[in-house]
């Protein structure tokens, strides 16, 4: 089994500070690779059934242990993303292989876009919705892995509450602090919520300076 | 009969029940085979799994309830796998499983097949005369352990009791009620050549060998 | 021809009831059975519970045909993995629960297609139909039960899911 030790038990979740700091060599990142060979031949792949229903598993026990009070099981989808997003970028960056940081947040979007999702799930959400000061982007998923066998819960709130996949919102937060850029990531709509696109609010809040640790959140 | 009665005024509430996209991208307007042989990468579920112990273990005083937990989280997976999986047969291979054993070769072939992409490496009825309702299926090298390692002090944990609680769910499924569990054998037999082994304890309730001397005897 | 059709889980809670009239034959999916009717048949649904569960452990289909028979009604049964059941009453033209006495032969008799769909319940045409008609409720089914957020035996109050039904009712039968 060549997979990595994703975790250790206990010892990093709690104290998202004592992740290993940002990586000294600069990431580089070029645009032009061939990204479907990366994911056919440097990726350790898995049954998406396995991952996709380990994903429902963890939402359902969290509506339970929460009581559906569903902002609180955002909160925490968002947390266990952090944490996952903290751990992601050491992965991504060896996967990806590349060693070139980039230039702006527009093309860090890229990355995220077509290198990172398509790396870990297997998608490539198509962005859109640019600001004019190009600090806030939209991505929109026409495939989402996570929601292929769900229907949320017929309760009259769910649908305007829970954000299924917010895990993502939290993978990306954490692994974009992990190369000091500060953002903040939400879902403005869901097709599980009756909406016809899936889509993902991204905002740069800033950029972390090299001197400070990684801020906690 | 006054249940089935009430069935029907729930149903009459649905109008005001859930929406839908107008694009039809629901569960109901996709395949149930779209995903049959798809793939996703290693460490997504890697980071998942971990995250999961990581939360299960927050909320629970011991490493039993902490098995104890993750089996309850694997535990609807089962349920689902066995229809999914029974679906997806041919035709006329498409039948319920009506014995014990038939059961733990859709468990070892099918189930393992489909998760691990691998059958699970033996399968072993009970040598004790004092516990006919018990067998086990070993894996040398289950999956969900190689993404996780266990700080010392919690060495007795095998998180493979996710698993434990998968094939719990089979067996419930399909009426074949049980209790199983997850222990580490690897170094106890076999030198280290499998350190990770885990044997999956399968016990039956009594009345599963009951119906089974049953049908026998019919 | 009319049609009831329910889910039952294994609580013997039914999970899911439809009530439909054929389509074949010029049939127009009204159904046809009276108020009276329709309570005598949840009765004979549930009763056949026992034979249900008499011949799930004889024989390990998922589709287990007529294999009831109440008077005039027929039933025809369907095992899921989890050991759900997909029951149907169907009932043959002609026929209605006060005409208990002239029972089976007496329709066959009456009816000049006899092997189609409506008009015998236990003809392979028939068979097959119904067959259909559950193996697609079994897809419907299984997508129902894969959500994250249902639990064994909730009932399955999907919309999308009572119009998948309804379109494989119309479809076959």
């Amino acid at each position: 089994m060549a997979a990595s030790k994703a975790s250790r038990l206990g010892e990093e979740y709690e104290t998202p500070k004592a992740a290993p700091p940002p990586a000294p060599v600069r990431p580089r990142l070029t645009l032009d690779f061939p990204r479907d060979r990366i994911w056919k031949t440097r990726i350790e792949k898995v049954n998406a059934e396995l991952v996709v229903l380990t994903y429902g598993t963890i939402v359902a026990q969290l509506c339970k242990d929460f009581d559906s009070d569903y902002v609180e099981v955002n909160k925490q989808l968002d947390k266990m993303g952090y944490n996952i997003g903290l751990r992601l970028i050491e992965d991504y960056l060896a996967k990806s292989n590349t060693m070139r940081r980039c230039s702006n947040f527009r093309e860090t979007a890229e990355m995220v876009a077509k290198v990172g999702f398509k790396i870990f799930l297997n998608i490539t959400p198509t962005i859109t919705n640019w600001t004019s000061d190009s600090k806030q982007f939209s991505l929109v998923f026409d495939e989402n892995p996570f929601a292929d066998f769900v229907e949320l819960p017929d309760d009259n709130r769910a649908q305007d509450e829970l954000w299924y996949s917010n895990i993502l919102c939290g993978v990306l937060r954490g692994a974009l602090e992990m190369v000091q850029m500060q953002v903040e990531a939400h879902f403005i709509s869901d097709v599980l919520r009756g909406n016809d696109t899936t889509e993902m609010r991204v905002s740069l809040i800033r950029y972390i300076d090299d001197e400070l640790p990684p801020e906690d959140d | 009969m006054s249940h089935l009665a009430a069935g029907k005024t729930a149903g009459a509430k649905e109008a005001a029940g859930l929406r839908y996209p107008s694009n039809g991208k629901t569960i109901y307007h996709r395949p149930l085979n779209r995903t049959k042989t798809a793939e996703l990468s290693q460490s997504s579920f890697a980071y998942l799994f971990s995250e999961m112990v990581t939360y299960a273990q927050r909320r629970v005083t011991g490493i039993q309830e902490l098995e104890k937990r993750l089996n309850l989280q694997g535990h609807p997976i089962g349920l689902k796998l066995l229809d999914l999986l029974l679906i997806r047969e041919p035709a006329r291979s498409q039948t319920r499983p009506l014995n014990i054993i038939s059961l733990l070769h859709f468990i070892k072939i099918n189930i393992w097949q489909h998760l691990f992409g691998r059958q699970a490496d033996r399968l072993e009825k009970s040598s004790n005369p004092d516990t006919p309702d018990e067998y086990m299926i070993v894996d040398n090298e289950p999956l969900v352990n190689a993404y996780v390692s266990v700080p010392r002090e919690m060495s007795q944990l095998n998180c493979a009791a996710f698993v434990a609680g998968i094939i719990e769910g089979v067996c419930d499924g399909a009426a074949f009620p049980a209790r199983v569990t997850a222990h580490s054998v690897g170094g106890k037999e076999e030198g280290e050549m499998w350190p990770g082994k885990t044997v999956f304890l399968v016990k039956f309730q009594p009345e599963v060998l009951e119906r089974e001397a049953l049908i026998g005897r019919a | 021809m009319s049609y009831y059709f329910a889910v039952i889980g294994t609580q013997d809670n039914p999970l899911f009831e439809y009530e439909f009239g054929t389509s074949k034959q010029g049939g127009d999916g009204q159904l046809r059975f009276s108020d009276q009717v329709r309570h005598l048949n949840q009765f004979v649904l549930h009763s056949s519970l026992d034979i249900v569960e008499e011949i799930q452990w004889t024989n390990g289909q998922l589709y287990l045909k007529a294999m009831d028979k109440f008077f005039n009604s027929y039933i025809s049964c369907f095992i899921t993995g989890g050991n759900v059941k997909f029951l149907l009453l169907h009932q043959p033209p002609g026929a209605n629960s006060s005409n208990v006495i002239g029972g089976v032969g007496g329709i066959a008799a009456t009816t000049t297609r006899s092997t189609s769909i409506g008009a015998n319940p236990t003809s392979p045409q028939t068979e097959e139909a119904v067959k259909n008609f559950f193996t697609e409720v079994y897809d419907n089914y299984v997508k129902a039960i894969m959500s994250p957020f249902y639990k064994a035996n909730m009932e399955i109050k999907s919309p999308v899911f009572r119009s998948r039904v309804a379109a494989a009712g119309r479809k076959y039968l």
